[in-house]
């Protein structure tokens, strides 16, 4: 019995570092929030409402991966003809390439809680490296769903030149962009 | 001459008080976005807006008037069903309370340069003070019109339990940020 137990404890213990836990992106607590500056005078806000992705995450072995996609026809300013230049060839080219994706394969944390997320964002066709720094991470238990949900408060700013989206620098419009993402995921 | 100097001087300071600057809100670039958080874990985030109103600005005076409206059954979070909830009595009350008011007079300046703005944030039809922190403000002319546009990014902080917005606490946070883009062009 207590060879069994042994047993038990071992195959556990190896077997959840090693696969750690699948969760699936809550799409209602899941939003990127776009910030660019005008005129230097205020920040136009825009954000991405479509989403689905999946998270693996081990807390003991210290690794994890997210794979998340945005469907960019759902960009939302509150300027409805704002969301549509941001759709069309000069930005986001939605006809072309319809979704972004962000694939982030290196978790960095401090004890517990994750610091960092190191990966690539692919957008507009074209792949570039993407820190994602939280200012916020915890994991509780949802007591409506009574799942463990895992989730934080991230941002990162990011060069759109980089991925090709060049319309405006040439008036002065920024080339600095500042994402705010808010991330929830429910364990499965 | 002296004198002539310094009626002018007198005559040009007064006109300044009696004609400040009227500005007209970009409904274009006027939002509030609010945060709040949600279990501990990750911030909640929605929009109001396009806000409505006019500001009066004096800048060589150092004084300025807000008054905007806000339409609060346009509440925007990306989840049409979190609207809805949002809107309900116990949230916004947008029924009983379509329009929410910030009013402010209290403006302090460094410079020609907005820093905060002080006043009174009405809300469910309850009135609280409010101040509006500047993280920047700034003026440029506007390419199009050719108007000067003044304007810039505001943060605050309030207890929504203060205007009985009650709803979910303590599991959605009390404690609500406001984050203000707000532009407005000379009329």
């Amino acid at each position: 019995m207590k060879n069994l137990l042994a047993t038990a404890a071992l195959c556990l213990g190896v077997i959840a570092p090693a696969f750690g836990a699948n969760y699936v992106i809550d799409p209602t607590h899941t939003f990127v929030i776009y910030e660019i500056g005008h005129f230097g005078t205020s920040t136009n806000r825009g954000r991405f409402d479509k989403k689905e992705g999946t998270v693996q995450f081990d807390r003991a072995a210290k690794t994890g991966k997210v794979e998340i996609s945005f469907d960019l026809s759902a960009i939302s300013t509150g300027v409805a003809p704002l969301d549509k230049h941001l759709q069309g060839a000069d930005f986001f080219d939605t006809a072309k390439f319809p979704s972004a994706k962000f694939v982030g394969d290196k978790f960095v944390f401090n004890g517990d809680k994750v610091t960092e997320v190191v990966g690539n964002l692919t957008l507009l066709g074209k792949t570039a490296p993407v820190t994602l720094k939280a200012s916020n991470f915890n994991c509780y238990m949802n007591p409506m769903i009574k799942r463990e949900v895992c989730g934080g408060d991230f941002e990162t700013t990011l060069k759109r030149s980089l991925w090709g989206m060049g319309w405006g620098l040439n008036m002065g419009v920024p080339d600095d962009v500042r994402l705010l993402i808010q991330v929830e995921a429910i364990k499965q | 001459m002296k004198l002539l100097a310094c009626l002018l001087a007198l005559c040009t300071a007064g006109l300044a008080r009696a004609e400040p600057a009227v500005y007209l809100i970009d409904a274009e670039h006027s939002f509030v976005y609010f945060e709040v958080l949600h279990f501990g874990t990750s911030t909640l985030r929605g929009r109001f807006g396009a806000l409505d109103g006019h500001v009066e600005l004096d800048r060589a005076a150092g004084r300025g008037v807000v008054s905007l409206r806000i339409a609060t059954a346009a509440v925007d979070t990306g989840m049409p069903a979190f609207d809805a909830r949002l809107r309900q009595g116990d949230l916004l009350a947008t029924e009983a309370h379509p329009q929410a008011y910030f009013v402010a007079r209290n403006f302090s300046f460094d410079g020609p340069k907005v820093t905060a703005v002080r006043g009174e944030l009405t809300l469910r039809g309850t009135s609280q003070a409010l101040e509006l922190r500047a993280l920047r403000f700034g003026c440029h002319t506007h390419p199009l019109l050719q108007r000067e546009v003044c304007g810039g990014d505001f943060e605050g902080e309030l207890k929504r339990g203060d205007f009985g917005a009650s709803f979910g606490m303590p599991f959605v946070a009390n404690r609500v940020r406001l984050l203000v883009q707000v532009e407005g062009i000379r009329r």
